[in-house]
């Protein structure tokens, strides 16, 4: 390079490198993880975890589990130390999410409180509100679910209607929300209100902390084939919460649900899930005589690129977040391929598995459940394309 | 993980966006291509600068070598860079006199660059080597050729000769060439995107904006989408050093995502992205020309993950 003007600025930090390696602790880490789930969990895991995060048998044992998580540290290393976190990185708690979504997430839906309903509350909850919740998920003994979308609200989120308003120190809730996953076992809902009824679009809504027991909320289940109780509608008529129970100032509710999503849309590793669910179509394909088969090998070839190219624009989001950069579009692009990895897997489940997928509960059924929702949960995949068009290529608005 | 350059990184990087643009470009990619010619003037300029040998350098390696040959491509260099840089580096220690064109000897069909190399590595997969095979001027006569590279073709003698590179050579050499086709198809896809982009950002059609369209916004979109993906995935791999199943990987996934981007940007650019005065062919041909190049990616990732044959 002697012949190259490489001007020297100040000497680089060695994490300054464009590099693709784990440090020693990490790697370390994740094996450890891996022991601990091998030593944990029951011999019948496959068939709790088969019924989905949502099922009663995982929401009972995501808080064994989150408890032996916390008990060493782990649940929410990622928090600052004075939240009951560690002041790890995100990467380390990216390791423990991969980990753990590849063999069917036994923090159930407690992942979500992990991954962004603590760090919301950290970020615009009150004193009392962080005293009261903070400590329970970092125990991990709280089991959350989110009240966004509503049947005149889904992709266009901010078109909600749920109306909270003022009676002395209450807010009154009239409305519903729906495709609420989590629900019957959750003891709180994240719910995103309108409190000023003059309002429209993101103005003028508000995030509360709602018990799911509060008086006037009635759950419903939406029967779906997608599995049982894995979709709910919740109604509120006349529920009372208290003002004490507002997440972030009044009528400032879409900078937390926003600031709260970008930690969603990456936050379940669908990719690491997808690839040892695929690794384990080889070893079936193997055993029935099917990797002989040409068309059978490039399929999953494909498919485990597919997964690895979710993997990295994954790392890629960590990584801004890990040096505190304000999130970009990468989020976007991660999840669309995310989604894409879920929905190939799923797809070459069927078709190598064959007549056998057809039985419900079977490994290719349940995991081709699990998977169809993913171009739709947390903003259809469209949504994500057209921010991608806007923040990333730059294309113009109509 | 980070994936941000280096100061050093940077510097690099900016130092050959200044040589592209003074000594490459879609432009100048016409011109030569008008007459099948070989771009000497960028070769010599690259291999002046000390470019060639940044992957085994001192403070820089396969990963520096790899960010600079997706510059190139992105630039339309009609030079054999990638192969000096990345593969012939890789396979023999001592260096081997460019232009370094890369064939293999069981597959047949024309050699990009063949007609100006000077150098020849042939990878025979039935004997388990990889030949280097000094060339002469007119040893492999011009092939006409649609898409985007001068191209020749070796003869099945020539193909025969040359010394072996030793035991492993044709491992080394297949997973090299890998990686390089991978990366430069990736700086090649980006130059289809940022063109398609920019074209319709400002080509207006029924009143508007074609790129503000949805229905064209989504499929830009996608092709965003899968070119990020194919650079990071080939990015890691070049910092792995090639390793089997990463290359594989990042070919498998770039140069399937060439053939949608091939297809998305002509589709979505119209008639105009056909003709000679528009700057997009200059790229997309070559997409089509860098998915036949070695090929074999989904079987290579197959066979290092799960052991197929």
């Amino acid at each position: 390079m002697a012949n190259v003007d490489v001007s020297r600025g100040e000497t680089p930090l060695a994490e300054d490198l464009l590099e693709f390696d784990w440090s020693s602790e990490d790697a370390r880490h994740r094996d450890e993880v891996r022991v601990f789930l091998d030593e944990i969990l029951p011999d019948d895991w496959e068939e709790i975890a088969k019924h989905g995060p949502g099922s009663d048998g995982q929401a009972a044992f995501s808080k064994t589990f989150c408890a032996a998580m916390a008990e060493r540290g782990w649940l929410t290393q990622h928090w600052p130390a004075e939240y009951g976190g560690r002041d790890a990185s995100p990467w380390r708690h990216s390791i423990v999410g991969e980990e753990m979504w590849a063999i069917g997430e036994p923090r159930g839906s407690q992942y979500m409180n992990v991954n962004w309903i603590g760090p919301a509350i950290m970020r615009f909850g009150t004193e009392p509100q962080k005293a009261l919740h903070l400590p329970r998920i970092s125990a991990g003994d709280v089991l959350w679910c989110q009240g966004f979308s509503e049947p005149e609200a889904g992709s266009d989120l901010a078109a909600l209607r749920t109306l909270a308003l003022r009676d002395g120190d209450d807010y009154v809730i009239n409305g519903s929300k729906i495709w609420t996953s989590y629900v019957e076992n959750a003891e709180f809902i994240f719910l995103l209100v309108r409190t000023d009824p003059d309002s429209s679009r993101q103005r003028g809504v508000s995030v509360l902390l709602c018990p799911v027991d509060t008086p006037g909320v009635e759950v419903r289940e939406i029967p779906s084939v997608v599995g049982a109780r894995y979709f709910h509608e919740v109604f509120f008529s006349e529920a009372r919460v208290p003002v004490a129970g507002r997440l972030g100032g009044e009528g400032e509710g879409w900078d937390v649900v926003h600031y709260a999503l970008q930690y969603e849309r990456v936050g379940a590793a669908r990719y690491a899930r997808a690839a040892r669910t695929l690794d384990r179509l080889a070893e079936i394909a193997r055993v029935r005589g099917r990797l002989e088969d040409r068309l059978i090998v490039e399929r999953l070839a494909e498919a485990r690129a597919v997964c690895e190219a979710a993997r990295v624009l994954t790392y890629k989001v960590i990584d801004v977040r890990a040096k505190g950069g304000a999130p970009t579009a990468d989020t976007q692009i991660a999840r669309v391929a995310g989604t894409r990895a879920d929905a190939r897997v799923a797809d070459l489940a069927l078709e190598i598995l064959g007549a056998e997928a057809l039985e419900y509960g079977s490994y290719a059924d349940a995991n081709f459940r699990l998977a169809m929702t993913a171009g739709v949960a947390v903003g259809a995949t469209e949504v994500q394309l057209n921010l991608i068009a806007s923040r990333f290529l730059g294309l113009p608005r109509e | 993980m980070d994936f941000d350059y280096s100061v050093d990184q940077a510097a690099i990087l900016a130092a050959v966006e200044s040589l592209l643009e003074r000594h490459a470009g879609p432009a100048r990619a016409i011109a030569l291509g008008e007459r099948d010619a070989y771009d000497s003037e960028l070769d010599t300029a690259l291999q002046d600068a000390g470019f060639t040998e940044v992957a085994r350098g001192e403070d820089t390696g396969p990963l520096e070598a790899a960010l600079i040959v997706e510059a190139v491509a992105r630039a339309g260099g009609v030079c054999a860079f990638a192969a000096s840089a990345l593969v012939a580096s890789a396979v023999s220690e001592s260096p081997i006199e460019g232009p370094v064109a890369l064939a293999a000897s069981d597959t047949g069909g024309p050699v990009r660059y063949a007609t100006s190399a000077r150098s020849l590595l042939v990878l025979d997969r039935p004997a388990g080597e990889a030949r280097l095979v000094p060339l002469e001027p007119g040893d492999c006569p011009p092939v006409r050729s649609s898409f985007g590279y001068p191209m020749g073709r070796p003869s099945p003698e020539i193909l025969a000769r040359g010394e072996s590179l030793g035991p492993g050579s044709a491992e080394r050499l297949e997973r090299w060439w890998r990686l390089a086709v991978a990366v430069e198809a990736v700086g090649t896809m980006a130059a289809c995107l940022d063109i398609t982009v920019a074209y319709l950002s400002q080509r207006r059609q029924f009143g508007r904006t074609i790129g503000s369209f949805q229905a064209v916004q989504h499929r830009l979109a996608d092709c965003a989408i899968q070119i990020e993906a194919s650079r990071w995935l080939v990015r890691e791999a070049a910092f792995q050093a090639a390793p089997q199943e990463a290359t594989a990987t990042a070919a498998a996934y770039a140069l399937a995502a060439a053939a949608d981007v091939f297809s998305e940007t002509h589709q979505l650019s119209g008639a105009i992205g056909f003709t000679r005065e528009h700057d997009l062919h200059v790229f997309s041909m070559r997409l089509q020309a860098l998915r036949l190049e070695l090929g074999g990616h989904r079987r290579a990732l197959a066979a290092a993950r799960w052991g197929t044959a």
